[in-house]
């Protein structure tokens, strides 16, 4: 009987051709903008999240408690050294990088601007965030007489590699020194406050610049994928400063808050739109087919059985329609995913905003399991009403029917 | 052919309902989105112009490319004169700005410092009205110096305190003087006040040697949208090949493209719901139409056109959209109106957002006739198409085969 009923259902579905192609052209077409626009949007976020941890925080990121608000030499972390050395050895923790920060002023022979200069070793910073994908322009190198600038500071300064920069700061005896360096290149971190300011020198370079002892260090970052690692470091070291990416860029947390509220609203009204699309024809199917449906209850076919049909008669178009959304969601998503959307002609807008010029898509599995659910469901709901029409009618009633 | 139109809507309610539903949501949706999208573009874009940057600027060529002195201007004083006759300037200044290094007792910090004409300022910018602390700059002021919040905090000082000052002057010699610190100014824009302070011209030119030079002269327009005609006219009047005049637009380029960006995503993401609400509309006209084949055959067989069918499938989807946009217009320029004279407040949003340059917690709509308009047009254009597809299945069918069928 169930096969019976399941062949009478794949026919009717398709008995009225053009109405069921409508059907699933809705449901495909808007789900595959919908996951599109979600993936892109993601990958926005993400892309930006990934490269502040890579060129700044990590996951974990430790201070001198002070530090944050003075940003003064005094208040280091006087045993980053030793720290540094601990953690690296430890299983749950991928990288570690301790770097050297300084404010001062940054002046070529015609320009001046603030910067905040960034004591690294570059073979750390590799392994910590792949330093060598950010660079934009030059060579990746830092010795005595060549540093790396951020790519917003070389703008508004107008320099180029070779050109001749003095940076001028106050070192830790009070005293205000500068040093003369060249640009060897240019690096893009895609994190504004770092590409609108900093300028990487070698890190032992700029220790003896600004006086500091060896085992000093501003920041201790840390790569890690333990969600437990911030407590344990939070009990370990009472006396510093150990804080999250999150803490640190409460920004980011609110923008990806912001997302998945945008996401989920989209999300809730297209679905709603295609629940009114598919309840629509459902209902005028059934309509269609009242006296239909009158025979098979008087030849002795259930309400159940009439209803089941009609369950797979709905969900076999919603199905379909899913099959084709995901189908264009999985090219629109490749292609956004590898190739990206180019904006390059608002390169300087996005990258004020931290956004790289073109834009990469993410592809998750959930988007596709998260809709899925949700055209079944509603595939499901939409046939309630006009069911509740066929259960109200009596046989004799529904044989009677004119269509 | 109207009245059948307004018969047949009646006698097939559902459908009326939905598609009147439908178009009231994506109209009401679509002008108040816009509206709130446009209102925090111009929002965004008049906090920037009202803290610092001019509407429009004129340089000397060169100075904004490679910068230095000898791209300073050096006739301020007749190029002033000239501007004085240009119909839709409010105001206009001249700006010295020069980088330095401050220091109070063992803190320092490089900052901008700019001389400036404190009472013809505070008509140009906010930052009279950004004061925080002590008092603003006086014309007459010697060695008192206006700084930002930020810059106060990184240099441990207050109002009343004293402030080195070391720099050059504008023939590239060197400079130093003592400040005492007279305000504390504020402009909720992080970069702009941890990196700023003010000095009267008159005596900081004295100090720079800067007279009758400037870095810039900066214009106040009376209506921000004639700026490019004001600028033609400026470089008209001005007959100077060596000067440019730059309109906001190309100062806050960045800002500019950021927005445009915006407005992309924002249309892409609208773009998104109509696609789905005109395929609803049009799967409930062809339903609508395909339990109609009957009727439209026997019209057809009476001597109706295609054409007239046509325009009964136009009346129909022009009375519900009309209906429903005539609801959803003033309703939706009324939400527009209302939050353009009282802006929805996001608490906090500016202390979030103050590296990107977000100075106001206020997020004010744009009500905008003209752009009310094109949203409903839009609406409109989006439900005509809507009948294409069941106008041709309709169409398809011949008046004979049309009337018998079941």
């Amino acid at each position: 009987m169930y096969k019976l009923i399941l062949s009478l259902a794949l026919k009717n579905a398709f008995l009225r051709l053009s109405r069921t192609i409508l059907v699933i052209s809705m449901i495909g077409v808007s789900m595959s903008m919908m996951i599109s626009l979600e993936g892109l949007y993601d990958g926005m976020t993400q892309n930006m999240v990934e490269k502040s941890k890579r060129s700044d925080s990590g996951e974990i990121s430790i201070y001198n408690k002070n530090y944050r608000i003075t940003e003064s030499l005094n208040d280091t972390i006087k045993n980053a050294d030793q720290i540094g050395e601990v953690l690296s050895k430890r299983s749950d923790i991928q990288a570690v990088s301790l770097r050297l920060k300084a404010q001062g002023l940054l002046a070529t022979a015609r320009k001046s601007a603030f910067c905040s200069a960034i004591g690294i070793d570059l073979q750390e910073e590799e392994q910590f965030g792949k330093f060598s994908e950010f660079l934009q322009e030059g060579t990746l190198k830092l010795d005595k007489r060549y540093i790396l600038l951020g790519s917003e500071l070389a703008k508004t300064l107008k320099v180029r590699i070779g050109s001749k920069l003095i940076f001028s700061t106050q070192d830790k005896s009070k005293e205000i020194n500068s040093i003369a360096f060249r640009v060897g290149g240019i690096v893009q971190t895609n994190n504004i406050s770092l590409d609108k300011s900093a300028v990487y020198v070698q890190k032992e370079q700029l220790r003896t610049f600004l006086g500091l002892d060896k085992q000093e260090a501003m920041q201790i970052a840390i790569r890690s994928n333990s969600s437990e690692l911030l407590t344990h470091l939070q009990a370990e070291y009472k006396n510093l400063e150990v804080k999250s990416f999150l803490q640190l860029y409460p920004m980011m947390q609110q923008m990806q808050e912001i997302m998945v509220i945008f996401n989920s609203i989209t999300f809730l009204i297209v679905m709603s739109v295609v629940f009114i699309g598919i309840m629509g024809v459902m209902y005028v199917s059934v309509l269609d087919r009242v006296r239909e449906f009158g025979i098979m209850q008087s030849i002795g076919m259930s309400y159940s059985l009439i209803r089941t049909q009609i369950f797979i008669e709905s969900l076999s178009v919603a199905l379909l329609g899913y099959v084709f959304g995901a189908v264009l969601a999985l090219l629109m998503l490749g292609y956004l995913h590898v190739d990206g959307l180019d904006l390059s002609e608002f390169a300087d807008g996005l990258e004020s905003f931290g956004y790289s010029a073109v834009l990469y898509a993410t592809v998750k599995a959930e988007y596709f399991v998260t809709t899925f659910f949700a055209i079944v469901g509603a595939s499901l709901l939409s046939v309630l009403l006009p069911l509740r029409k066929i259960k109200k009618m009596s046989v004799i009633e529904a044989t009677k029917v004119e269509i | 052919m109207f009245s059948l139109a307004l018969k047949n809507l009646l006698f097939y309610k559902s459908r009326s309902i939905t598609t009147f539903f439908l178009t009231f949501m994506s109209a009401f949706f679509f002008i108040v989105y816009v509206a709130m999208m446009d209102g925090s573009h111009n929002s965004m874009l008049q906090n920037a112009l009202k803290v610092y940057t001019g509407a429009i600027e004129i340089y000397k060529k060169g100075y904004r490319d490679l910068g230095g002195n000898e791209y300073l201007l050096d006739t301020v004083e007749s190029i002033e004169k000239k501007l004085e006759s240009i119909r839709g300037i409010e105001e206009f200044t001249s700006r010295y700005e020069t980088y330095a290094l401050l220091s109070h007792k063992e803190f320092s910090s490089a900052a901008m410092v700019a001389g400036i004409h404190p009472d013809k300022e505070s008509h140009m910018s906010q930052l009279k009205e950004a004061l925080k602390e002590g008092v603003y700059l006086q014309d007459e002021a010697k060695n008192s110096m206006y700084i930002g919040i930020d810059l106060a905090e990184k240099l441990h000082v207050s109002v009343g305190d004293e402030l080195s000052f070391i720099g050059s002057t504008s023939d590239n010699s060197f400079a130093a003087d003592l400040f005492i610190v007279c305000g504390i100014f504020q402009t909720g824009a992080y970069e702009f006040d941890s990196s700023s302070a003010f000095v009267s011209r008159k005596y900081f030119d004295e100090l720079t040697s800067a007279r009758n030079k400037a870095s810039y002269i900066t214009i106040k327009v009376k209506n921000l949208a004639d700026v490019d005609v004001i600028a033609d006219n400026i470089h008209k009047v001005l007959l100077d090949d060596t000067l440019e005049v730059v309109t906001w637009k190309i100062l806050m380029k960045s800002m500019v493209e950021a927005m445009q960006v915006d407005s992309i995503f924002g249309y892409i993401s609208m773009s998104l719901f109509f696609v789905v609400i005109f395929f609803v509309i049009m799967i409930f006209s062809y339903i609508n139409v395909s339990s109609r084949i009957r009727e439209f055959g026997v019209l057809r067989c009476i001597g109706l056109s295609r054409l007239d069918i046509g325009k009964i499938l136009f009346y129909e989807i022009f009375i519900l959209s009309s209906a429903a946009i005539l609801l959803a217009t003033p309703l939706g320029a009324y939400v527009a109106y209302y939050f353009s004279l009282h802006p929805i407040v996001i608490e906090g949003m500016s202390e979030t957002y103050k590296e990107y340059g977000i100075v106001s917690d206020q997020l004010p709509f744009n009500f905008d006739m003209l752009t009310i308009m094109w949203n409903v047009g839009l609406i409109y254009i989006l439900n005509f198409l809507s009948i294409l597809y069941p106008l041709h299945f309709i169409n398809s069918f011949k008046p004979i085969e049309a009337s018998k069928h079941v």
